[in-house]
């Protein structure tokens, strides 16, 4: 059971990591410092789930990405393009509406009387 | 690091690649990253004190399988979105009845007969069950090849009222259009003034040179067709240039496209597309061969399509097993 709710609550996070991502891109960061950032906060992410997250946004314009070979080691940088920056407030406008409906649903007694209270 | 440890996280990083599939330069960044990433992990495990082949071997455990962690950085790129598989499986089903009438009736038909611009010769030998079988088989091969790409392209097109699923081109501004407009115009000339000269192989012989028409009967025929479509076509591209995409010019596009396909059927129901008789006399070419070896690439073609989608369906079902709790 307790395998099966690991399972749940991966896929929960998996899509939480999209907006987390591009609100912590707001600053110039490379990908393992993001992994850190969200395993700090409690939001432990496998690379192979923010990595292809970060190509995927990349590819979508919402993210610009540039190597720095400065270091020891080559590091990938991303940041959000103008584009992402202007798709952020929207995205968190609707995190917020998805917050507050799942919050209202779980905390409700009834599910009926939150459809009637809804409709009203 | 040493050595033995350098191999170990590269072969981690061989097994990703693997998974990875695409071409390297694809996957370079990729990897370069999950090194980057590795060895900063290993950097902080030593500094805190762990043997570094410890240190490898926890952050190599940590990132999990290379196969599993490389495969996830395929791109979710079916060849058919979700909401077209019903679609596709009724025109394909839709087109294999329509090509199975037809195969049945050259199969057992004693005459020849025409069906609108299709014309149907009969099946010499043999004209049995098994070969009804065998060519229906290769029948549904093919309309399931062909109505993929036909999907694929109409999904990488990306219209999306049904009347812009029902028109091919792609229009996305006025400068393309007239670019189209003025091939189509070539095209037009070309048919009709130069045709002799310009749709031919120019074959250097000891006697000189020598022509080879490839101009089939099939469009010498149909050429007051052929022009009617093109001249279609032609307004169809000036209209989309300057007037954009309305419901009058998706009209225009849909009534230009299919003419076109009637035009088409003409031309392959009167003759050869393509004349290879001076090409038979002067290379030895046999006609034949050409047109089985056509036929089979054609086959072979919609095979690596049905079996790149149903790969693409089996793959997709098994990721939705391995999320679904």
């Amino acid at each position: 059971m307790s395998s099966l709710f690991d399972k749940i609550g991966a896929e929960l996070r998996r899509g939480l990591v999209q907006i987390v991502a591009l609100s912590l891109l707001r600053e110039r960061l490379y990908g393992y410092q993001i992994v850190k950032i969200l395993a700090a906060s409690g939001l432990e992410t496998e690379e192979g789930t923010l990595y292809p997250l970060l190509r995927r946004l990349e590819s979508q314009g919402l993210l610009l990405s540039e190597w720095d070979t400065h270091g020891s080691r080559p590091r990938k940088y991303y940041e959000l393009s103008p584009e992402g920056r202007a798709a952020l407030p929207k995205l968190e406008e609707v995190w917020r509406d998805i917050t507050g409906a799942v919050g209202r649903i779980l905390e409700s007694d009834s599910p009926a009387e939150l459809a009637e209270a809804e409709a009203k | 690091m040493t050595e033995g440890l350098e191999q170990k996280v590269q072969r981690w990083l061989d097994e990703a690649a693997t998974a990875m599939g695409g071409r390297p330069e694809g996957r370079r960044d990729a990897l370069l990253e999950l090194e980057a990433t590795i060895l900063d992990r290993v950097e902080e495990r030593t500094s805190a004190g762990q043997v570094p082949d410890e240190a490898v071997k926890d952050v190599l455990d940590a990132l999990g399988d290379p196969a599993e962690v490389g495969s996830s950085f395929l791109p979710p790129a079916p060849l058919l979105p979700p909401a077209q598989a019903r679609p596709y499986l009724l025109h394909t089903a839709m087109m294999f009845v329509a090509h199975f009438l037809v195969t049945v009736g050259a199969t057992v038909a004693e005459h020849p007969f025409s069906l609108g611009p299709i014309h149907i010769e009969p099946i010499a030998n043999p004209r049995n069950v098994i070969d009804l079988l065998v060519r229906a088989t290769g029948t549904l091969l093919f309309d399931a090849g062909a109505v993929l790409c036909a999907h694929v392209l109409l999904s990488r097109i990306g219209r999306l009222s049904l009347l812009r699923r029902m028109t091919l081109a792609v229009r996305p501004d006025a400068r393309r259009c007239t670019m189209n407009a003025c091939f189509l115009g070539l095209v037009l000339v070309v048919a009709n003034f130069f045709r002799d000269n310009l749709l031919a192989l120019y074959l250097p012989t000891p006697d000189g040179v020598t022509q080879i028409p490839f101009a089939g009967p099939g469009i010498i025929a149909n050429l007051p067709l052929l022009n009617i479509w093109l001249a279609t076509a032609i307004v169809r591209e000036l209209m989309y240039a300057q007037r954009g995409e309305r419901r009058f010019t998706l009209v225009l596009d849909l009534v230009s496209n299919l003419f076109g396909l009637f035009a088409l059927l003409r031309i392959v129901a009167t003759g050869r597309l393509v004349d290879l008789t001076l090409a038979q006399e002067v290379l030895g070419v046999n006609a034949d061969t050409v047109s089985a070896l056509l036929n089979t690439v054609f086959v072979l073609l919609a095979l690596v399509a049905s079996a790149t989608l149903a790969s693409r369906v089996v793959r997709r079902s098994w990721r939705l097993k391995l999320v679904r709790p």
